[in-house]
């Protein structure tokens, strides 16, 4: 039952997309929208019924491991190596279900009306629905390899709906910028795997970490594999260094930035040390660099958002700098915590990106906070919706992101020594910036006195494309928008109370009942942290008022601000370290190699044929007598140099 | 053995062959083309037949009935070809016939 219910949950999607590939033009735009937020929605129905039966179940017997078939085996030395197709359903993998579907399926439903109007409505739907199949095989993988698949097919996906506007060159560029930092990250990743294979003959997840746990590996061998896969979840969830291409990101249309780019890909970093957790802690120092990658993300993302114009840009800096909030739990051992940050970050972050698309959808595409202003009126709805979100993501109480950003700072305190207080440094400094910067947005957007552009949009006149439905209620989007949005509003407020510190924490149990935490803050810690925290993030809410009300912006002109609107140097930094010299070589190369050697040697080669057949086709006179001369004279010689060899 | 020794025979094939050759090499007209291509195939035959006599054996004999069989069949191709020729009105001379240099 479990298991059916989890194939489904896979499936599910991958029908609806396939359907809709098919289908082609024989289905509607709408009706490919239906098949594909259905599909999802099926699997949602499919992951929760599998839920509530392994809730159901002792902690003990949680984990269900379902084979369909053999993959593919392979003869190797030291046996036969053996890739079964299978599914791995435990507490963790159920939690990213979830999350992929509900989530997921909302944002497909919202799609539904931002898209409208959008040509290739059908390949956004197609894309939208693999994506969430490549991301479900990513977390029901069950093992290493299949992991690995989904991993790629979420990066494929990733790419495809970046690019998805594919007549805009920055959209291109975006698409394939992403596709190549997360390709560095996925030939970590498999080095790590083909490591594992070599030393341990399978890839299974309880034969590798059984090894992992023994001691059967040696120290450098599990670095070298921690390493490896810490740069694959790395350059999945955006973190330092390989960060730059999510900003860029958003280039793709609204709703896959919140799915993609926010809820569920870029957190699958988090979700992949949490499941090699085993790994991980037999290799401590990879996994405190996890923490620190971490702990250093949150305040660089933090603190590049506060300069930033765009306003995905800003939630994008924000989603990475939240992403380092979970490394940072993951790295330190409070993997409960890492799972519960990366489920209400996908409530509340989805509901700003939401609402952002909201905004944009309103004001006919326009995404620079300049020209917005004094929203607060003209869109009531989703001016409440987003400042839950933006108040969630402050982590004032008692919404959803005060719960888990505190738990994950106490564990940090709990965790103590020199790594622990640092972390602990960081991610204050961290709440201190979501504040400021989210609340800058936040009064930019909705605050003040409404901007020509949106003066131009409210009352009667409706964006450009609005026309196909703007006889629904609102005024500030159709409802499949609206919908949505209102229900991520329910969850980002109320979705933090599964751990209420002390009191009722069933949430955690439920992830402990799959990986043991290595830290576990005490009660008292938690609170005390939680003043500390909320009064920080206040202070930065306080700030951003008194700039906004003093007109002022958050960093002054100056030398400062120049570093971070050029995002610290990183694009920079990369295209003279990597592109670069790489265009000079391969421009030598081609000048040096290809046109003077490679080019000219085939050109003489041919030249040569030519000539030898030239001179060979005057033998051919057509003269019989010629010929019969020939043959004769060859038997002569031919019977002389008989005689004479005898 | 009555008769001549086979020497003789060869001696006598050898001369037969030569004069085919030359006649093929020097003649430009298909037809004596043809003829002296006829002496070397009644040379060699002479040969087979000389042979077989020497080593008494009558292989030899066969072959050479063959050989007259495929030389009566080579005749009626090559002389169709010249009947055609003549038809055409084309030149009877093997060196402007030259329609196959390369």
């Amino acid at each position: 039952m479990i298991t059916a219910a989890s194939w489904l949950c896979l499936l599910a999607p991958l029908a609806g997309a396939v359907l809709i590939t098919l289908g082609g033009t024989l289905i509607s735009r709408t009706l490919a929208g239906w098949i594909a937020t259905i599909s999802v929605f099926v699997g949602f129905a499919g992951a929760l019924v599998a839920f509530v039966k392994v809730a159901g179940e002792r902690p003990d017997d949680r984990a269900h491991l379902s084979t369909a078939y053999t993959w593919f085996g392979v003869k190797l030395g030291f046996g036969e190596f053996k890739v079964p197709m299978q599914i791995f359903v435990d507490p963790i993998s159920l939690t990213m279900m979830l999350i992929i579907t509900g989530v997921g399926g909302l944002i497909v439903w919202y799609s539904m009306g931002y898209m409208k109007g959008e040509d290739e409505e059908r390949r956004y739907f197609a894309y939208m629905a693999f994506f969430v199949f490549a991301m479900l095989m990513l977390v029901m993988g069950g093992n290493l390899l299949l992991l690995l698949v989904g991993w790629g097919l979420v990066g494929l996906a990733s790419y495809l709906l970046i690019g998805f506007y594919h007549d805009r060159p920055e959209a291109v560029a975006a698409a394939k910028k992403a596709f190549i930092m997360n390709a560095i990250g996925d030939a970590t990743m498999a080095l790590a795997l083909f490591l594992i294979v070599f030393k341990t003959g399978t890839l299974d997840f309880a034969l590798t970490f059984y090894a992992a746990e023994t001691g059967q590996l040696s120290s450098s061998t599990l670095n070298l594999v921690a390493l490896g896969l810490l740069g694959g979840a790395v350059a999945k969830s955006a973190q330092l260094p390989l960060h730059t291409w999510l900003p860029d990101a958003m280039e793709g249309p609204t709703p896959v930035s919140a799915l993609i780019h926010a809820a569920t890909m870029v957190t699958a970093g988090v979700y992949l040390i949490v499941r090699t957790h085993s790994i991980f802690q037999a290799a401590p120092n990879v996994q405190h660099l996890s923490a620190i990658i971490g702990g250093v993300t949150i305040v660089v993302a933090g603190v590049i958002a506060l300069v930033q114009w765009d306003i995905k840009r800003v939630i994008a800096y924000s989603t990475m700098s939240q992403i380092g909030y979970m490394f940072l739990a993951a790295g330190i051992g409070a993997y409960g915590y890492a799972m519960f940050h990366l489920m209400t970050h996908a409530f509340f972050k989805a509901l700003l990106f939401l609402s952002a698309g909201v905004i944009i959808h309103h004001l006919g595409g326009e995404q620079d906070i300049r020209r917005m202003g004094g929203l607060r009126k003209a869109m009531p709805f989703t001016h409440a919706a987003f400042l839950v979100g933006a108040l969630a993501l402050a982590g004032i109480p008692p919404l959803s992101g005060f719960w888990s950003k505190d738990g994950i700072i106490a564990s940090a305190l709990a965790d103590g020594g020199p790594l622990g207080y640092t972390l602990v440094t960081l991610a204050l400094i961290g709440a201190l910036l979501t504040g400021a910067y989210t609340f800058r947005l936040y009064y930019l957007v909705f605050h003040g006195p409404p901007s020509d552009l949106v003066l131009a949009h409210s009352g009667d006149h409706k964006p450009a494309g609005a026309d196909a439905h703007g006889s629904h209620g609102h005024g500030e989007g159709p409802l499949s928008m609206l919908i949505p949005v209102g229900v991520l509003t329910v969850l980002a407020a109320i979705g933090g109370l599964v751990v209420i510190p002390g009191v009722w924490e069933p949430f955690l149990d439920w992830i402990d009942s799959a990986v043991e935490p290595l830290v576990t803050p005490t009660v008292a810690t938690e609170y005390a942290t939680s003043v500390v925290a909320v009064a920080i993030g206040l202070i930065g809410i306080v700030i951003a008022r008194r700039a906004f009300n003093a007109g002022q912006e958050l960093v002054a002109e100056g030398p400062m601000r120049t570093v971070l609107e050029h995002k610290l140097y990183f694009d920079e930094l990369y295209d003279r370290v990597f592109s670069r010299p790489a265009q000079v070589v391969a421009n030598r190369l081609r000048t040096d190699v290809e046109e003077p050697i490679v080019q000219r040697s085939l050109g003489e080669v041919g030249a040569g044929v030519t000539e030898v057949a030239a001179g060979t086709a005057r033998l051919q006179s057509g003269l019989l007598r010629s010929y019969a001369l020939v043959i004769a004279a060859t038997v002569v010689v031919l019977v002389i140099v008989f005689v004479a060899v005898r | 053995m009555l008769g001549p020794d086979t020497t003789w025979y060869i001696a006598v094939a050898a001369v037969l062959f030569g004069i085919g050759t030359t006649g093929v090499i020097l003649r430009r007209s298909p037809l004596i083309v043809l003829l002296s291509l006829e002496i070397m195939l009644n040379a060699s035959n002479l040969a087979l037949v000389g042979f077989s006599r020497h080593f008494v054996s009558v292989d030899g004999q066969i072959f050479a009935i063959s050989v007259m069989a495929v030389a009566a069949a080579e005749v009626v191709v090559g002389l169709g070809l010249i009947v055609a020729f003549t038809r055409r009105k084309m030149p009877l001379d093997v060196d402007t016939l030259t329609e196959l240099r390369g």
